[in-house]
């Protein structure tokens, strides 16, 4: 009832208003003008300084050059397989371990958090890290990628604080009706979990896609870089390893950057919410 | 009753524990089922850790032998690493303060907008670049600040006559450290208001009513209810964020250059330099500054862990 007696008063508002749209209109073109700069970019034969709204001289060689030149549609390959591989691994791992941590009456459950934990404190370093990969022998291999990002500790706590939110009675009636800790989590708590796999699954997703430097570190065979790499090494150092300059070299570095972001850019609008509650769940769980 | 254990529940009901085998035996399931878990962290994490011990040896192609604390008074005597210790802190704070203070503004203006639609919109907007990988980001903005005849920016600044001659931005020391602030801002700020935008959800609009009746402005009302609700917020991120100010690297590795070392270079690219890009690699000296590396950031974690632990009763870690 007070509510509805409640008006809100309407001076001044107009002003505010109109200034904020103003400013967050300006936020949202810094942001995007970039982006579309990118795009009409690789759309464009010529490439020119200004910013047009749309591609001067229409053409997809630049997209056309990458997805037929060996050296360049390779590294591509290599980012898909080693990121859909990275993101399983990562969920199993996490999915594992967060389900193994909140059992309480598993004896050394603190054990277990401590041994993890620790990781997150202390680390070998750069160099005793690159010589153990070398002794498992992942040095020159996009296997590195997947290894080094298999399991991160932020995230299977997170996923272990999710799973502590689901009810103990579910677990309890399952385990009387005769239901082993395997079949728990497979027949309970891993569909009770979608929401978290697909979070915990994109930030895995994104970290291997992403990794440019763990390549730069371990790998120096051009057939096992992956697309961050090989995009990198053609706008910074200019070697484009194509000889058929069929397009100009801007079309072919805009046409690259937008397959290196493409994947994330087409599912994001349909998963951001993924992404934004995996932030939450871990940060402002109170 | 033998080795039976009486513990008793917050309610005040004893519960009997079974013995300590027969519970391990019974979680033996979950033992199986952590086993992954325990090899991968093993061999991936651990294995290295035992790697330090180098930093206490000389260790090249030919030679291994031990030599005590000498790689550390190398290393506290060389130029190069304490530019970078100085980098590394300057770059992360800086840059740390300047996104977090973006961010906070962003997200209290964004919850002033009414429109859902509009906010929605703006929020999908500025979240996207986080998504960019540094090597994208760094390829777009090489690209359009390079000193070509097609760099956006340089070709715009000369045709509104603001500049006469192109700037080359990331090769000039002046111009690198204000660009790499920039970049950040442009690629973190909008993925950072997500954590104060949950936070302002959650004040109660009984406050803006009472301000309201109290005949409070716009601005009254935000500086008066909407930021010190954020200020705990604040508080954590900074200090989430402190605890990893070593780990700068790969923004940095991406955007530096030879002509700029002076203002960038930071621990991680240092050693990465020493480890890999030089003939003959001492891995022993590079371990030793990746060891102090790792102290340093593990005394940050321990105290901003103290300290999450102060203002929000729970640590990070």
């Amino acid at each position: 009832m007070e509510k509805t007696a409640y008006k809100k008063p309407k001076k001044k508002i107009r002003v505010f208003d109109v200034v904020n749209y103003l400013i967050f209109i300006i936020i949202g073109l810094i942001v995007m003008i970039p982006i579309w700069k990118v795009l009409v970019g690789s759309f464009s034969a010529v490439g020119v300084y200004q910013f047009k709204l749309w591609p001067t001289q229409p053409t997809v060689d630049g997209y056309l050059t990458i997805f037929t030149t060996k050296k360049l549609l390779r590294p591509f390959i290599n980012s898909v397989v080693t990121t859909v591989i990275g993101m399983l691994l990562g969920l199993v791992m996490s999915t594992l371990g967060g389900y193994v941590l909140c059992q309480e009456d598993m004896p050394g459950r603190n054990l277990f958090s401590y041994f993890l934990l620790f990781t997150m404190i202390f680390s070998g370093g750069m160099i005793p890290e690159y010589l153990v990969m070398k002794q498992l022998g992942l040095v020159n291999s996009m296997w590195i990628l997947v290894v080094k990002h298999g399991m991160n500790v932020y995230n299977l706590v997170l996923m272990r604080n999710f799973f502590e939110g689901i009810p103990g009675s579910l677990y309890e009636a399952a385990r009387i009706d005769g239901c082993s800790p395997m079949g728990i989590f497979f027949k309970i708590v891993l569909p009770l979990s979608k929401a978290a796999l697909a979070s915990i699954g994109l930030m895995y997703a994104v970290t291997v896609w992403n990794d440019y430097s763990t390549v730069q570190i371990y790998i120096t065979d051009r057939d096992q870089v992956n697309f961050q790499y090989i995009l990198r090494v053609m706008v910074m150092d200019g070697d484009t390893p194509t000889t058929a300059y069929k397009v100009s070299q801007d079309t072919l570095y805009y046409a690259g950057i937008v397959c290196a972001i493409l994947p994330f850019m087409l599912l994001y609008p349909f998963l951001q919410n993924y992404f934004v509650k995996g932030v939450n769940v871990g940060a402002v769980k109170e | 009753m033998g080795k039976q254990k009486t513990v008793t529940t917050s309610s005040g009901q004893p519960i009997r524990k079974k013995p300590l085998s027969i519970r391990m035996w019974n979680s033996r399931g979950y033992y199986l089922m952590f086993l992954p878990v325990f090899i991968y962290v093993l061999i991936v994490y651990y294995w290295p850790m035992l790697g330090v011990r180098y930093a206490f040896y000389d260790y090249s192609l030919k030679n291994f032998e031990f030599i005590g604390l000498d790689n550390f008074k190398e290393m506290f005597a060389t130029k190069d690493f304490w530019r970078a210790f100085f980098n590394t802190l300057q770059l992360s704070v800086i840059k740390l303060l300047i996104t977090t203070f973006a961010s906070v503004i962003i997200s209290v203006f964004l919850n002033e907008m009414g429109n859902m639609v509009a906010k929605k919109t703006l929020q999908t907007v500025i979240y996207l670049p986080h998504f960019m990988s540094w090597a994208v980001v760094a390829a777009i903005f090489t690209l359009f600040l390079s000193k070509s005849s097609s760099g956006f920016v340089n070709e715009t600044l000369k045709s509104w006559g603001v500049i006469e001659k192109s700037i080359d931005f990331m090769h000039s020391k002046a111009w690198w450290r204000p660009i790499y602030y920039m970049v950040n801002v442009w690629k973190e700020t909008g993925w950072g208001t997500v954590i104060f935008l949950a936070t302002l959800s959650g004040i109660n609009p009984e406050l803006y009513e009472a301000a309201d009746i109290d005949g409070a402005s716009r601005m009254q009302k935000i500086w008066n209810v909407t930021v010190p609700a954020l200020a705990n917020t604040i508080l954590i991120v900074l200090i989430l964020n402190l605890a990893k100010v070593m780990n700068l690297f790969e923004s940095v590795f991406v955007m530096y250059n030879t002509r700029v070392y002076k203002v960038a270079d930071v621990i991680s690219t240092y050693i990465y330099r020493e480890g890999f890009m030089t003939a003959l690699p001492n891995y022993g000296y590079t371990t030793a500054v990746g060891l102090f590396k790792s102290l340093v950031g593990c005394v940050l974690v321990l105290v901003c862990n103290f300290a999450s632990k102060k203002v929000r009763g729970r640590g990070i870690i």
